[in-house]
């Protein structure tokens, strides 16, 4: 039916590995930024992971809005012919946050407060988001190259859905 | 896009409620909301105009517990029904995993029900995604509506491909909860599918949870096909009496409507009202210590977000905190009061006055100074040049911040790599260089001094002359 090809690309395979060498970017990135929390989050609203300080609420609605605001600006940007705008800033009286896209998938958000500054995020977070580029663009291309990294579902994936499905609802 | 995150043991899908204006989506998602258990979903975020329209969408994570080792999240999302916010419609689209088509019986909404499910259609083409492809499951809502579309109407106009269908009034509840796990079976089916097709697994557990009930829920389908959705009478009682039969009775049949995804219609009138309650009170104690264990498992992973969104209080101090987060954080707490701010005080103070008092003497000195040094101390001249730039992000509001940043960066960036690089280089400074820079400095000091007197001689000559 589908070419394994389009179902690779279809999901998004985060290893631990990957996840590890993203974190360590991320922690890097804080200590040299002061900001409070930096979060990676793929375009389809989904929290990949996030370092620094806790964010009050939920996080996965903060990464949900997140997405859904960059694809409304990205939208913006196309009907004004820009193409894309590679990043969105809102700024708070206390708290800001800061968006930059990183290849086609995913989203750098780093939120941040007066013990940091928008020059400071912006300097380190263009050298950090380099290296993250670098960093997805080799997931990419393990993704399509088929070469994986050991990890995968249980076989009994489906069958314990099903149970916790029946449980839940 | 599905999303298997095997450093958190996670895996997250968004379904997306599709469908007309006014059909019952939002109303969807509120009974979800507010009959799921506690600890299994998250917060109801809503973008919507006065009038309660969803302007952008709605929005509520919902935690399935750990399936297979790996905790299962599913992100909801609704859309603006209104012909007018397609191009919003279109974004939430993005990256989806299974929709849940809410049709609206009313008959005259027969119209706008087809006219959306062909924007469904076209929206869905523009991500390259194909209708046919991607799990989708139609509720016929507001059942209880007078003169509501006879069902197979609805089913020849609108369900042409065989999807599973289910009956609905979304205000009493009533097949909220079957639709939505429909497509949640789906979506995980056909990931499970997709996995093991890409991974070169085998594909053998994709099977059973169809076949097993396939046969039973057929008969299920007929006893409850003849009792019409009027079937609000037996839930009243229903939930009360026994809530855990009730799920049984209830699986199966919806088993039956996701194995036999080609089926079309069924209905599910009399299941609906027992779940909910039967969740808030069974439920959480079978689920939780499920989703408890994750828990620790995933601290062990890393970074924890799903933690937070079930229990918004606890959770949040003891996952982030426990872990990574806690230690950035520190780091980051201690580092920046004393590496930020206190340097900035010092640090400014000696720079201003070079630049603001060239006249008087001492000015002049540091002048000459920084030329010698920025030579062998090459570690810190690295990191000085990066200030500079920075400036530039201060154009909207940025006057103080762009004054602001070079000063905090480059205590910023010597305090950093002070422990680790700035220390030897500090270290030969002293005997070599301020020797040079000592005896330049003088020198310099000197010149300035004699061609100020000089200038001052000439000066005071020619207005003499004058």
């Amino acid at each position: 039916m589908v070419s394994d090809h389009k179902l690779r690309e279809a999901q998004l395979v985060y290893y631990a590995e990957d996840v590890g060498e993203i974190e360590q970017e991320l922690d890097g990135f804080l200590e040299l930024s002061g900001a409070r929390c930096a979060m990676l989050i793929d375009r389809s609203g989904h929290l990949v992971t996030r370092r620094g300080e806790s964010l009050g609420g939920s996080l996965d609605s903060v990464a949900a809005l997140a997405a859904g605001s960059f694809a409304a600006t990205r939208e913006m940007a196309r009907l004004l012919g820009e193409g894309e705008f590679n990043s969105l800033f809102h700024q708070g009286a206390r708290e800001s946050i800061q968006i930059s896209q990183i290849s086609d998938r995913a989203l750098f958000a780093i939120v941040f407060d007066d013990r940091s500054n928008l020059g400071l995020v912006r300097f380190y977070a263009e050298e950090s988001l380099g290296r993250l580029q670098e960093l997805f663009t080799e997931i990419q291309v393990r993704a399509e190259s088929g070469t994986e990294r050991g990890e995968g579902l249980a076989d009994d994936f489906s069958s314990s859905a099903s149970e916790a499905l029946d449980k839940l609802f | 896009m599905v999303q298997i995150n095997f450093a958190q043991k996670q895996v997250n899908a968004k379904i997306v409620y599709y469908g007309p204006g006014m059909s019952g989506k939002t109303t969807n998602l509120e009974v979800i909301h507010q009959r799921a258990p506690e600890g299994n979903r998250g917060d109801l975020t809503s973008i919507s105009t006065d009038g309660d329209r969803t302007l952008f969408f709605d929005f509520m994570p919902l935690d399935l517990g750990t399936v297979a080792g790996m905790r299962t999240c599913f992100q909801i999302y609704t859309v603006p029904g209104q012909v007018y916010y397609n191009s919003t419609r279109k974004l939430v689209l993005q990256g989806v995993d299974g929709v849940i088509f809410v049709a609206d019986s009313s008959p005259d909404m027969m119209e706008e029900n087809i006219e959306s499910m062909k924007n469904l259609e076209a929206n869905l083409i523009e991500y390259g995604r194909s209708i046919e492809e991607l799990p989708l499951v139609i509720q016929y809502n507001k059942r209880d509506i007078e003169g509501a579309l006879p069902i197979e109407e609805l089913e020849e106009q609108l369900n042409t491909r065989g999807a599973p269908a289910f009956e609905g009034i979304a205000n009493t509840g009533q097949g909220v909860f079957p639709t939505l796990k429909a497509v949640a079976a789906c979506v995980l089916d056909s990931l499970h599918k997709q996995q093991s097709s890409a991974g070169g697994q085998p594909a053998a557990a994709a099977p059973p949870p169809a076949a097993p009930v396939s046969a039973p829920p057929a008969a299920e389908e007929v006893a409850a096909a003849p009792q019409p959705i009027e079937a609000a009478a037996p839930e009243p009682p229903a939930p009360a009496p026994a809530p855990a039969p009730e799920p049984e009775t209830a699986s199966p049949a919806e088993r039956a409507t996701i194995s036999m995804s080609q089926t079309g219609f069924h209905r599910a009138p009399s299941v609906p009202l027992p779940k909910p309650e039967p969740q808030a009170a069974a439920p959480p104690e079978e689920v939780q210590p499920e989703a408890s264990p994750p828990q620790p498992a995933q601290p062990a992973a890393s970074a924890s977000p799903a933690g937070e969104l079930r229990m918004a209080p606890p959770p949040k101090p003891a996952a982030p905190v426990g872990e990574a987060p806690a230690g950035g954080s520190g780091l980051q707490m201690a580092a920046k009061p004393q590496s930020f701010r206190p340097p900035e005080a010092p640090a400014m103070q000696p720079v201003q006055p070079q630049a603001a008092a060239p006249p008087p003497q001492p000015a002049q000195p540091p002048q000459t100074a920084p030329q010698p040094v920025a030579d062998p101390g090459a570690m810190a001249t690295q990191e000085a040049p990066p200030p500079p730039p920075p400036p530039t992000p201060g154009s909207m509001m940025r006057s103080e911040s762009s004054s602001s940043v070079p000063q905090r960066r480059t205590p910023s960036s010597n305090t950093f790599r002070g422990p680790a690089s700035a220390t030897p280089a500090s270290a030969p400074r002293p005997t070599p260089q301020i020797e040079k820079s000592k005896k330049s400095a003088v020198l310099t000091a000197v010149i300035i001094v004699v061609s100020v007197a000089v200038g001052a001689a000439l000066g005071s000559f020619v207005l003499s002359i004058l």
